[in-house]
């Protein structure tokens, strides 16, 4: 059957009132409108919501793919990908653990995840039986004692329209880029968050412990706001790979911190990296932009990134109010045939904003690895300043480690300060651990870590002890 | 302990061990005097078991074990301890935790179990009250940003926590002022043991004022040319290596 | 974006004029290449942050005015005045027609005009086709021993009645084991708008050190596009500092190619713009083999409505360990309407190298303006001294001893232009 024909049924159905008919099955592949109104009808949304969806479609189908960056991959074909699939039925999924990939319980080994977290990750079917339901609902009570909401999107959609009307795209327009467009058309859920004036969030939000989270990897949105002198740490992520058979990610994350307000947002990201020979591995699209639309606001992002055969992600800052500060800290590595191009824009508006960048990059195997930055002062950007660190670790003579920052300075206040350094691990550290008796991989291991510290300690302690443990284990068989 | 017959050595394509001959036993402590480029530091990397250092010839063992056929850190298990002329900066790795790592690796090659995170912090904070050391250096970067003198210490502190069979010291003294080579030598001493050796590579005689070896051999372009006692030093350092050579071609 | 387009039948047209001789076929061919191509625009990468719009409407109105290209007699007046202000062999290039007048005898250097032998030359990319299909004629230098005196290479405009467009293309080659001093001098004046575009190759063959000062002084509004490529042999040497004072839209891409093992590149720049003017720096080192090291720093002071651009590329190809390669970069920003775009980069595929870079943006050091404040210095002369020494860092660098003291009154006057009393 043609794609043409797909698309006239799709069509079709949609005048018929489908949407019963599709909610078992997911949609065929393909895009076009009524796909769209497909998945809006589908999630009971709103008109307002509806409509957005649809310029989003309409702006994209003016877009091109972005192909600056430095990554090479075949063209993602975006008519063969379906934009809506139902929750797995069980029988789709594993039993039990023995039916799941050696290789990935042996890494779970590795990185010593719970027995009841290996199901979870490997999509065993065994969903409710462990204590998150509980546990979420414990937390949802704690929360909503604040004030706090933290929810999945659709349910704010429903939930908490105003919110949403007001915020969402307020910080990455549809149209921002061609992944954002496409994400704002046909997003399937993701996480919502509002913190009320003056309120300190009692505990890290997590999407560990949100419920309803199934199913909403492939093109996930997230809105967290913090409103006037309020505080949030969010993490996002899991630090064993995850099993999963989209090859397309493109999320979007807007952030918004009004006067006074914080947001943490620490990613762990390590999706399925592809094997040895570059087959398979997720495509990793992601748009995370944090607006300090308030005076003394404050965000900050702290990423490791392991995962992903194609990483292409920029988690940026606008600091538009005055003394606000932006952060980026981030550790990410590339081994075997993986290529990551990331980093960070740091927007200066306001007056007095500042901003710090440390970029961690290892470079492994195969891979390419870039960092990819702007910083830019805007005339009216008084007392500016910025400081970025960027490293670069190489581990082996068929790796690329590249830096591309780019300074746009129009204030005369600014102090811009940019340093960077691409080099391996030095033999004489490598032998001076080997005589203190530490074998070399171990040695590799903790050079490594040492050098990713500055990002590390940025994490919430339990999270920088996984990441660490992870780091070692994407890096298993560089050193040889 | 220590028996090294007519060991030869290259880095590159420049020899730098001509034969040379050493035997060192249990409780002595032997200096190595040479003047610069003599070999001095090479002899400590290929004990080491650095590969920059090509070996060509000759044989070394350590109680009983083919030396030339372990790898660096299967020779710091088996109780051969290095400190380094030039210790090298480990940014953002803890010292506490290379230390820790380290007494473990051995312990495990011992067959001993590992020691815990408070056992290890106790014995460590024990050491360097002994060394004169400020507890704070565990928890910086190893080396990350130490003086001098606070490296070399380091490799004292080190020193003690892996208590080595044999442990070889090369240029210890160099870039100390006093105070700091009275505190490393004081370190030093209080790990001479009956049944460890410790052999001090040295350029000047200075050290052996504060640690008195057993034997001092001179090396000359690769060759031990002379040993004798704790005197030869102070001969050297009156008449010069020139002396020695010269009595050695005559 | 809106790009004005050159008009291309016009530019046959003026090709075509150009004489018949051995020249002819390559300035088809790239009058050919230039027309597929197309002028670069903003939307190329390299060409992000400087607009040629301008340049391609000079040249227009230079072709649509019959494209004339003629020495003046006040250009034999500026020529006398530069080449007896810095004692030199001096090749001239004079509105784009070659002159040896000022060249003398030197026994170890040799010269052939591009005509008289069939010299190919460089064109990969769109402003060396262009520079290819407008050029009378080149030179090919080649020098063979140490000179007493730096060979110089002058490329200097007088526009009169209407715009101007000149292209000057210069081959060098420095022999194995050879010494060569070279000042590279562009310059112009006039009353009307002119564009020069210039490409200048320069080969360092196994072992010979090249030391080497240019220098930009072009006329307030006149725009420039200069490339000069450098190739390295094997332990070849490039010491080299640029200076960039005048000029209204300065674009001058500097490609270093590491060819062999053992070569240094060391090259460093200073801009100083102010008023109307749009300076931009791109410099591309490819490191193919190693060891090898490569260094550089461009150091820049903007004041008044003015832009630059720094971009450094280090490329470190596959294979070539042992490689060192820096780059620093540092602004001082003394005007609200002064604005910088710097791009340090790094593409790096070996793994034994050492490769850094530093960028920043600011202003003097606080620290020493105090110093200064507090020995009795008010702060109005002491900014004057900080600035003028930030400069004087790169201008002490200058590698050419003869050229030295131009250098330093050219710079002394451009800061004294820039930083007026009344800004302090």
């Amino acid at each position: 059957m043609s794609s043409e024909n797909i698309e006239s049924i799709v069509n079709r159905r949609y005048e018929h009132g489908f949407v019963t008919d599709i909610e078992s099955e997911g949609l065929p592949p393909g895009l076009n409108e009524g796909v769209v109104r497909a998945i809006s009808a589908l999630k009971k949304e709103p008109e307002f919501m509806l409509e957005w969806r649809l310029q989003a479609y309409r702006q994209w189908l003016e877009m091109r793919e972005p192909e600056w960056a430095h990554l090479h991959y075949p063209p993602v074909k975006f008519n063969e990908i379906s934009y809506y699939s139902a929750p797995k039925s069980d029988e789709d999924r594993p039993k039990s653990l023995d039916e799941v990939d050696p290789k990935l319980l042996e890494t779970y080994d590795k990185l010593g995840i719970p027995l009841h977290e290996r199901a979870r990750l490997a999509g065993v079917a065994v969903d409710a039986v462990f204590d998150s339901v509980s546990v979420a609902t414990t937390f949802k009570e704690k929360l909503s004692d604040v004030g706090v909401i933290f929810c999945s999107f659709s349910e704010a959609v429903l939930e908490h329209p105003e919110l949403v009307k007001k915020y969402l795209g307020s910080v990455v327009p549809r149209r921002d880029n061609f992944y954002a467009a496409l994400n704002s058309a046909v997003f399937s859920d993701g996480s919502f968050v509002y913190i009320p004036k003056g309120v300190r969030c009692p505990m890290e939000l997590s999407t560990y412990f949100r419920i309803n989270a199934a199913n909403t990897g492939q093109f996930e949105r997230t809105l967290i706001i913090a409103d006037v002198d309020s505080h949030v740490s969010y993490l996002e992520g899991c630090t064993a790979p995850m099993r999963d058979e989209n090859q397309l990610h493109a999320a979007v994350v807007e952030l918004v911190a009004l006067d006074g307000a914080e947001i943490k947002y620490s990613t762990v990201q390590n999706w399925y990296p592809g094997d040895e020979n570059g087959v398979g591995g997720i495509y990793n699209f992601v748009t995370k932009r944090g607006d300090c639309r308030g005076d003394n606001s404050k965000i900050s992002w702290t990423q490791v990134e392991t995962g992903s055969a194609i990483t292409w992600k920029y988690p940026s800052c606008l600091l538009r109010g005055d003394n606000s500060v932006g952060e980026f800290y981030s550790v990410a590595v590339a081994n075997n045939m993986q290529q990551a191009d990331t980093g960070t824009k740091m927007i200066h508006i306001g007056a007095n904003t500042s901003s710090t960048i440390v970029s961690k990059g290892i470079s492994a195997g195969k891979a390419q690895n870039a960092y990819r930055g702007l910083v830019k002062v805007m005339p009216q950007a008084h007392g500016a300043r910025n400081h970025t660190q960027c490293d670069s670790l190489l581990i082996g003579k068929e790796c690329g480690a590249h830096t591309f920052p780019y300074m746009e300075i129009k204030n005369p206040s600014a102090r811009i300060e940019h340093e960077a350094t691409t080099s391996k691990i030095s033999a004489d550290q490598l032998f001076y651990c080997r005589q203190r008796g530490i074998s070399e991989e171990d040695a590799v291991n903790m050079i490594v870590n040492g050098f990713c510290k500055e990002v590390f300690k940025e994490l919430p302690m339990e999270f920088a002890v996984e990441a660490q443990a992870l780091l070692n284990v994407s890096l298993e068989g560089a050193v040889g | 302990m220590l028996e090294i017959n007519n060991l030869k050595s290259r880095i590159g394509d420049t020899e730098i061990l001509r034969g040379l001959s050493l035997s060192v036993n249990a409780g002595e402590v032997h200096a190595i005097m040479g003047p610069n480029g003599s070999g001095k530091s090479t002899l400590a990397q290929v004990i080491a078991g650095h590969d920059d250092y090509v070996v060509t010839g000759g044989e070394v063992t350590f109680m009983g074990k083919n030396l030339l056929d372990l790898e660096p850190e299967e020779r710091a298990r088996e109780g051969i301890f290095l400190g380094f002329q030039y210790p090298v900066e480990i940014p953002g790795v803890n010292n506490a935790y290379l230390l820790k790592a380290a007494v473990n690796a051995k312990r495990k090659h011992q067959g001993l179990g590992e020691v815990d995170a408070f056992e290890f912090l106790k014995v460590a904070r024990e050491k360097m009250a002994l060394l004169g050391m400020d507890p704070k250096f565990l928890n910086r970067g190893v080396n990350e940003g130490f003086s001098g003198g606070e490296k070399k210490r380091n490799e004292i502190l080190q020193m003690a926590m892996l208590e080595p069979s044999l442990a070889i010291l090369d240029e210890t003294d160099s870039g100390l002022d006093i105070d700091a080579l009275k505190a490393v030598a004081e370190g030093v001493n209080t790990l001479r043991a009956p049944d460890r050796a410790i052999v001090l590579v040295t350029h000047y005689q200075r050290l052996l004022d504060y640690i008195e070896p057993d034997f001092v051999h001179v090396l000359s372009e690769g060759q031990i040319i002379r040993s004798g006692d704790k005197s030869l030093a102070l001969e050297l350092e009156e008449k010069g290596y020139d002396w020695v050579r010269e009595a050695a071609n005559a | 974006m809106k790009q004005s387009a050159l008009s291309i039948d016009d530019l046959r047209e003026a090709v075509m004029r150009l004489p018949d001789d051995s020249l002819t076929a390559t300035r088809e061919a790239a009058l050919a290449s230039l027309d597929e191509q197309g002028f670069p625009s903003i939307r190329d990468e390299d060409w992000k942050y400087t607009d040629l719009s301008s340049a391609i409407d000079v040249s227009n109105r230079w072709l649509a005015q019959g494209a004339k290209t003629e020495s003046t007699d006040a250009l034999r007046k500026s020529i006398k005045a530069i080449t007896a202000s810095i004692d030199a062999h001096w090749l001239i290039v004079a509105n784009g027609i070659v002159d040896l007048t000022c060249f003398g005898e030197p026994a170890d250097i040799e010269v052939e005009k591009f005509s008289d032998s069939a010299t190919p030359f460089v064109m990969d990319r769109p402003l060396a086709d262009l520079n290819a299909a407008l050029l009378h004629d080149g030179l090919r230098v080649q020098v063979h021993g140490a000179t007493e005196k730096p060979l110089g290479v002058l490329l200097i405009d007088e526009t009169s009645g209407g715009a101007g467009v000149t292209q000057a293309n210069v081959d060098i080659e420095v022999a194995p084991g050879c010494d060569a001093e070279i000042i590279e001098y562009q310059v112009s004046s006039g009353s009307e708008d002119h564009y020069a575009n210039s490409v200048i190759a320069l080969q360092i063959d196994q072992a010979a050190h090249v030391s080497y000062v240019r220098i930009q002084n072009r006329r307030a509004g006149h725009i420039q596009t200069a490339r000069l490529s450098v190739a390295l042999s094997a332990d070849a040497r490039l010491n080299m500092a640029s200076y960039d004072l005048g000029g209204g839209l300065v674009r001058n891409d500097v490609d270093i190619d590491i060819n062999e093992a053992g070569a240094d590149a060391t090259f460093n720049g200073l801009f100083l713009a102010g008023d109307g003017q749009h300076i931009d720096n791109h410099t591309r080192v490819e490191h193919r083999v190693g060891p090898a090291s490569s260094s550089q720093e461009y150091r820049g002071i903007l004041n008044g409505r003015c832009r630059c651009v720094w971009n450094g590329k280090a490329i470190v190809h596959k294979g070539a360990d042992g490689t060192d390669a820096n780059q620093a970069n540092h602004n001082l920003l003394l005007s609200d309407h002064a604005e910088i775009d710097a791009k340090p980069e790094l593409e790096i595929y070996a793994d034994d190298v050492k490769c850094s870079h530093g960028t920043t943006v600011g202003q003097l050091d606080e620290t020493a303006l105090f110093y200064l404040r507090s020995r009795g210095i008010n702060k109005r002369q002491a900014t004057q001294i900080l600035t003028h020494a930030f400069a004087a860092d790169l201008v002490a660098r200058a590698p050419v001893a003869t050229a030295k003291d131009a250098i330093t009154a050219l710079v002394e006057k451009r800061l004294g232009e820039l930083i007026k009393e009344e800004d302090l």
